[in-house]
């Protein structure tokens, strides 16, 4: 599998945001890793459902997108990976999944959590994430669109 | 990025922009312009030659207007008939705008054009209640 982007964004195929980001890196798949979505039948539904036109929305475990990623049947296919949190990251990388440089589009505040941009907030675990992310030389980058400046994310933690 | 200049009337193009930089952020390079009860196609030509004035041109200008063949659209083909390397389209929604303010920094007005009408009509879309698995299982 080629991996084409790697984004953090908690609301995950987020219409026009992923379009643009889509055709931009030209991906053929976009693959949601989610233990919690993956066994939501729901949101797994809508998730599918605005996926942009010709392109595969999947919505898995991240047990199962480390298997995809591993299955030579994919071996030239051009994927974006959505993640909602680092840890997910963290665990696909421990995986053997070789990622080198994660986009960070959106982590929305909630309790407990501290806000570093407007779009990013954190909580310990994901600090705690992105330092071992960090640590393993994996570019960490703050961007909603394209077109924005990358922002280092280590540099506001 | 080509300059970006948002039409309509009444509010309608500052509340665009402030639910597109509510997704997106700051955007740079774009203007909105509203046409106010009592103002004509006269006074918004001049509103529109003002917001120009602010923004760089070196990429072309692209208009996007609320209403085909309303005054906002209306003022806007009057400068582009006087005025090179402006593209005006009509029928603005929030799809349309995210499109064209979230491409790469070189983009032209008339490839900007393009994506602006692909993406608000595509962005026009209704919710399917009986669930369909159209997913490919990986």
């Amino acid at each position: 599998m080629n991996i084409v982007l790697a984004r953090i964004d908690d609301r995950l195929i987020h219409g026009q945001v992923v379009t643009v980001w889509a055709k931009e890196t030209k991906c053929e798949r976009i693959i949601v890793c989610n233990d919690e979505v993956a066994n939501d039948a729901i949101r797994k539904t809508l998730l599918t459902q605005v996926a942009p036109p010709g392109i595969i929305a999947n919505v898995v475990d991240v047990e199962k997108a480390i298997r995809a990623y591993n299955n030579p049947k994919y071996e030239s296919t051009k994927a974006l990976f959505l993640f909602t949190n680092p840890t997910d990251v963290l665990r696909m990388v421990e995986g053997g999944v070789p990622i080198t440089s994660v986009n960070i589009g959106g982590m929305s505040f909630k309790e407990g959590k501290k806000q570093i941009t407007n779009a990013v907030s954190v909580n310990e675990q994901d600090k705690e994430s992105f330092q071992k992310l960090h640590e393993k030389g994996i570019e960490l980058e703050i961007r909603k669109v394209i077109s924005d400046t990358k922002v280092d994310i280590m540099s506001l933690l | 990025m080509a300059a970006i200049v948002i039409g309509t009337h009444g509010k309608l193009a500052e509340a665009l922009l402030a639910s597109c930089e509510m997704i997106c952020g700051p955007r740079e390079n774009i203007a909105a312009v509203t046409l106010e009860p009592g103002e004509g196609v006269d006074g918004l030509v001049g509103k529109y030659k003002n917001a120009l004035s602010t923004l760089d041109r070196n990429n072309g200008v692209l208009f996007i207007t609320d209403l085909f063949g309303g005054s906002p659209y209306n003022a806007a083909c009057r400068i582009a008939l006087s005025e090179e390397n402006i593209s005006i389209v009509a029928g603005a929604n929030l799809p349309m705008l995210l499109e064209v303010t979230s491409q790469p920094k070189d983009i032209q007005a008339k490839a900007a054009l393009e994506l602006a009408q692909s993406s608000g009509m595509q962005g026009i879309q209704v919710f399917k209640e009986v669930v369909t698995n159209e997913e490919e299982e990986l």
